[in-house]
């Protein structure tokens, strides 16, 4: 309808203030505004002191020219010669200190040379020497940009070497008829060595604590990372010490069981008894050594409030609803989902597979308050595949931390199980944390899938895993939205 | 001691250890195993139910687990006694069973002697289990534990000077016919001393009392 409006003789009025209404609006929404906008860092101001120190040099090579050649009796070449050197000095020393500094006493020396040349001819009366006033600057400016950079006792030197000069050529060799600037030089020479000195030594702390700070993360991460080895060691002996003391009694028993042993059947079942127990004299050592180097952490989410979690067997995937009961408790809302056909898993696969997803639902219910969880497992003919996805928390977790140390610790599993995880954020703030477990370390044999056929999904190796699990990534925003 | 055998029950989640001590224990005439339990809470009801002289409970069990177990068990029963089964002997969960209020603990992979003597021991009450190895234990985690334990001292001060003695070689390990040789006196006086010092310090039995001479300072963690 506005379409056909706008062909009319009076429509056309319409648009036009229309549209400057529309300019005016954005003019204001433009330019009446206190909204912040900070400059950003850009890279070419960096060079910003460099640029000043370039003016400074050309004020002192411009105000030295002058004076020798005005006042000091200099010839222009000489003098032009003289002052560039100076205001020279300074650029230079922006680059190499030292070479700065002595250029700048060099042409400092030349100057007063070819003054006191005039002085002592009586041509040139009550002119600064030997410094002239742009030397002194051009020498501050030189010797600031030393000490900041070079070590305390070069920048000590080269203020006892400018002060000597200074000394010698105006306290031993002399002149006459000039206004000294030996004792003023000295005074500012000094005055900004010190500063300089002083300035070098708060950056070159600054910098060492930040270094320290850089090795202290280091290190901590290097321990965390050894004692989440040594736990996961731990539970593993723990595992199979169990399993070995079972074997020991076991292999007592069995001679019980029948009327009349054979001597070798008893002497066979001896001999298992014994080995077992060696092995479980080792495995006491080996535990022995990693447990006094990190006491037994009480597992959160385990049995929360009792504090009872180590009088419990090592868990396997049978406690996964426990687990899951206790998160729940927790505050944390939790789906669970298993596909697959279930199948015997290694000890220490059905160990690590519950570690990691109370790991993650750990995390979950640490940095993600309010969220839901999603703890996806699917068995494949291959292995164990292991989700846990989370959903945007409702509110900004309290900071904690230790933050990374568990997915530090799932790592380490599943690279013990010659698995593979990944474990990420999520575009719409939740986390993801996905893992795949081989059922035997040798996870492509293809027997093993031949045989099993019945489980669903593709039956090809590995990326059977990856792929269903990609598929449940998507669910648990579903739910969320 | 040919009075009727010794009644023991045996908790544990594993079917074959259960199994396997039950055959084992059978084969002594001196001890009859009555029941067997899954876990700490059947534990605890088959107590009530059986009341065995002696409870074998493995520490780690689900549902209940075997501390807990032997905390309920002991509180409701204290004449029955409990002894620990464990995988690892120096282990702060040992410990906790036995302040818990277990008698003794014994490793899963004991031999049948080893596991028969033990029951007779724990049954009998004279004498401390494993005694180096229990020393060791609880003089090393008594130091580790810092829980409150104000009032120890103060019932220490109930005992007579022997009595205190009497303690101090409870808590080294040494059974009551040692300390009687110990002290120069009658195996009998020993156990009279050992009795009157229990009902003073309100403690079921001499592992007891080692954890509390341990405890309460009266015994330094050194020296071995």
């Amino acid at each position: 309808m506005p379409k056909v409006d706008g062909v009319t003789e009076t429509g056309t009025q319409r648009p036009l203030v229309g549209r400057v209404r529309r300019w005016l609006r954005v003019l204001r929404d433009d330019l009446w505004t206190v909204r912040a906008d900070p400059l950003p860092p850009s890279t070419w101001l960096r060079w910003l002191p460099h640029g000043v120190l370039c003016l400074v040099a050309f004020g002192v090579t411009v105000g030295a020219v002058a004076q020798l050649n005005d006042n000091g009796g200099a010839g222009l070449q000489v003098a032009f010669a003289i002052g560039l050197a100076q205001g020279g000095a300074v650029v230079l020393a922006l680059w190499r200190p030292v070479p700065g500094w002595w250029l700048s006493m060099g042409a400092m020396v030349a100057g007063a040379v070819e003054v006191r040349r005039h002085l002592l001819a009586g041509v040139v009366h009550d002119f600064t020497w030997p410094w002239t006033s742009a030397g002194i600057i051009g020498q501050m400016a030189v010797l600031l940009l030393l000490s900041l950079r070079v070590r305390t006792r070069v920048s000590v030197a080269t203020l006892a070497l400018t002060v000597l000069v200074t000394y010698i050529i105006q306290g031993l060799w002399g002149a006459g008829g000039y206004v000294p600037t030996g004792v003023l030089a000295t005074i500012l020479s000094a005055v900004v060595v010190v500063l300089g000195v002083a300035l070098r030594g708060r950056r070159e702390a600054r910098a060492e604590l930040v270094e320290q700070t850089t090795l202290t993360a280091e290190e901590r991460a290097r321990r965390t990372l050894l004692e989440e080895r040594s736990r996961i060691a731990r539970e593993l002996h723990d595992v199979v010490a169990h399993h070995m003391s079972v074997i020991s009694i076991q292999a007592q028993v069995a001679p019980h069981l029948v009327e009349n042993p054979p001597e070798e059947l008893k002497e066979n079942l001896d001999g298992i008894r014994q080995n077992a127990l060696e092995a479980l004299t080792e495995l006491r050592r080996v535990l022995g050594v990693l447990r006094s180097e990190h006491p037994e952490g009480a597992d959160a989410l385990d049995e929360p409030g009792t504090g009872a979690a180590p009088h419990t067997p090592q868990p396997t995937l049978d406690r996964l609803d426990a687990l899951v009961d206790n998160t729940r408790a927790a505050g944390l809302d939790v789906v669970v989902e298993v596909n697959g056909e279930r199948k015997p898993l290694p000890p220490g696969v059905e160990l690590s597979a519950y570690r990691i997803v109370q790991e993650a639902l750990s995390n979950a219910l640490r940095h993600a308050p309010g969220a839901t969880a999603r703890v996806g497992l699917r068995h494949t003919p291959f292995g164990l595949s292991v989700q846990v996805v989370n959903s945007r928390p409702t509110h900004p977790a309290p900071p904690s931390p230790g933050v990374g140390h568990g997915l530090l610790g799932m790592r380490e599993r599943v690279a013990m199980l010659d698995g593979s995880m990944t474990a990420h954020p999520l575009p719409d703030g939740g986390f993801k944390v996905m893992a795949f477990l081989p059922a035997t370390p040798d996870a492509t044999v293809p027997d093993a899938a031949a045989a099993d056929t019945k489980a669903p999904g593709p039956a090809a190796a590995g990326p059977a895993a990856p792929d269903g699990a990609a598929r449940t990534a998507n669910n648990p925003k579903k739910d969320t939205a | 001691m040919t009075s009727s055998p010794i009644r023991v029950l045996i908790a544990d989640d594993q079917q074959m250890v259960r199994q396997g001590f039950t055959v084992l224990l059978n084969t002594k005439p001196d001890i009859d195993v009555i029941g067997q339990a899954v876990d700490g809470l059947d534990a605890v009801a088959q107590v009530a139910e059986l009341a065995p002289d002696v409870v074998l409970m493995d520490i780690r069990m689900p549902e209940l687990g075997g501390i807990e177990a032997t905390r309920r068990i002991t509180t409701a029963t204290p004449h029955i006694k409990v002894l620990v089964l464990t995988t690892f002997d120096l282990d702060e969960y040992v410990y906790e069973a036995l302040r818990a209020g277990a008698s003794g603990f014994l490793l899963k992979d004991a031999s049948v002697d080893q596991l028969a003597e033990a029951v007779r021991v724990v049954a009998a009450g004279d004498a401390l289990l494993a005694p180096g190895i229990t020393r060791r234990l609880i003089s090393e985690f008594s130091r580790l534990d810092n829980r409150p334990r104000a009032p120890l001292k103060d019932r220490v001060g109930d005992l007579t000077e022997r009595e205190t003695e009497v303690l101090a070689l409870i808590a080294q390990g040494l059974s009551n016919a040692e300390i009687a040789e110990r002290l120069v006196v009658a195996e009998q006086t020993v156990k009279t001393h050992v009795g009157r010092i229990l009902v003073k310090l309100g403690l079921r039995d001499r592992t007891q009392a080692a954890v509390f001479a341990y405890e309460s300072g009266l015994v330094r963690p050194s020296g071995y």
